[in-house]
């Protein structure tokens, strides 16, 4: 078998390819059994049409190094939830909890995302079905600025 | 790099590419405008395809509905294409790679192949059969042949996303 | 029952986890809907550009209407069924939507006016020019079914 951070580094490799974005809810890609919190530095910020993606490195216990991708709303959706491309500064420290994808991939979804600037925004939509979705843009989760 | 993949990445990097592509309101309207766009193109084309098979409209001389329908059909083929060419730009590098993208064009081609076949073939006789009420075998093969790629190039063109 | 309890029990049946649980399932779904969108849309365009006295001049409106008006109910059947399928796996986001309630009433109000003023429309038109209450119809027609694509569109985008 490979050692551990080889396949991480394949995984996290793999995930630079195109991920998945055509699902419509959060049921369909992303897993409610398995919460993540990832602290880390933005390395990447994709702010595309239909998905937004953004790249942390997070560094475990050991030192090892596994780059996550998180998946958020199209750009128009998210400047009206109060984001800014600027607000994802390379290097800045982000702090993303949400859920993994049901394929176990290293992609989340990133449902409250505290910016380097420490603002924390809610990156689910509203009625998705996920962890504090209550039908509004802002949600239900403990520290979300409106 | 392929010269094509290069093309494409050119065209996926240039600041307008860029632009539509990080848009706020640009990128979505654009895809609506696409996607609305076939009921002009795909609906319109497929009342003439029916009423070649019998199906629609069988009172009605076949030239009669060609001339109703096609420049309705070809305004949706010119809006589709020049919406579908502005998505293109923004996500040349993503779709070059595309499998849907690529079996979406191919079907486009023949889709555009085949009327050209029918109207230099069987419809230049159209004044003997214009009136009946099921057109003749070749016309009636054409027809399913437009239906079907056509619906191809719909299912190919939504597929793109889950590539 | 509340319309919220309505749209959580069809996110819950068998129906809306078929639906949740497979990605190609949906998008099978959706490219059906896309289909019978596109056919609803044309013929709809056909009746009502001859409504308006546009194409088909010398055919009769009535004779149209009635003809299409199958291929129009039957693709509308499509969407509807293809629709409740779509909806069963994002009942939530749609109950919250304002662009899904605002597709909902103008699809109801584009179904009333099918079969009430744009079915007179048709008839009192018969084979002749319209007049202006007829073109009116056709225009309010285009329109309402214009307007429930669109909201359908910004769904996915709000």
């Amino acid at each position: 078998m490979k050692s551990p951070s080889a396949l991480l580094l394949a995984l996290a490799l793999s995930l630079s390819a195109v991920p998945a974005y055509a699902h419509h809810s959060f049921a369909a890609e992303f897993d409610g059994a398995k919460p993540v919190r990832l602290v880390g530095k933005i390395t990447r910020v994709e702010w595309t049409n239909p998905h937004t993606y953004f790249y942390l490195d997070v560094v475990d216990a050991q030192g090892k190094v596994t780059n996550w991708s998180v998946e958020g709303a199209s750009p128009g959706a998210l400047s009206r939830r109060g984001w800014k491309r600027e607000d994802l500064k390379i290097g800045g420290k982000v702090i993303v909890e949400g859920y993994r994808a049901k394929n176990g991939s290293n992609l989340a979804d990133g449902r409250l995302v505290t910016l380097p600037d420490g603002r924390k925004v809610y990156g689910g939509s509203p009625g998705d079905g996920g962890p504090g979705d209550d039908g509004t843009d802002h949600g239900s989760l403990p520290g979300t600025s409106k | 790099m392929p010269l094509l993949q290069h093309l494409c990445q050119l065209l996926y990097d240039s600041a307008f590419g860029t632009m539509i592509r990080e848009s706020n309101n640009a990128f979505p309207i654009i895809e609506s405008i696409h996607v609305l766009s076939i009921t002009l193109l795909f609906g319109t084309i497929a009342i003439l395809d029916l009423r070649m098979l019998g199906l629609v409209l069988r009172p009605i001389p076949l030239t009669r509905v060609a001339r109703a329908v096609l420049p309705l059909t070809w305004s949706g083929f010119a809006v589709s294409f020049v919406s579908g060419f502005l998505l293109f730009w923004a996500e040349a590098a993503k779709n070059y790679s595309n499998p849907a993208f690529r079996a979406k064009l191919i079907l486009l081609v023949l889709a555009g192949l085949n009327p050209l076949i029918f109207h230099t073939t069987i419809y230049r006789r159209v004044h003997q059969w214009e009136s009946l009420h099921i057109s003749p075998w070749r016309a009636r093969a054409a027809a399913i042949a437009s239906l079907s790629l056509w619906s191809g190039v719909i299912i190919a063109g939504r597929a793109i996303a889950y590539f | 029952m509340s319309l919220h309890a309505l749209f959580m029990a069809l996110a819950h049946s068998p129906l809306g986890h078929a639906m949740q649980a497979s990605k190609w399932d949906f998008a099978i779904v959706e490219m059906v809907h896309l289909l019978a969108l596109a056919v609803l849309g044309g013929s709809v365009l056909v009746i009502d550009l001859r409504l308006l006295g546009v194409i088909l001049k010398g055919e009769s409106a009535r004779d149209i209407g009635r003809d299409l008006g199958r291929l129009l109910l039957g693709s509308l059947t499509v969407m509807v069924l293809s629709g409740i399928a779509l909806l069963s796996e994002e009942a939530g986001k749609c109950y919250y939507s304002p662009a899904f309630r605002c597709k909902m009433a103008l699809l109801a109000a584009a179904i009333l006016f099918y079969f009430t003023l744009h079915h007179r429309a048709l008839i009192h038109t018969g084979s002749a020019k319209p007049n202006l209450w007829c073109r009116l119809a056709a225009a309010v027609s285009l329109l309402l079914w214009l307007g429930v694509g669109i909201a359908g569109r910004v769904i996915g985008l709000l």
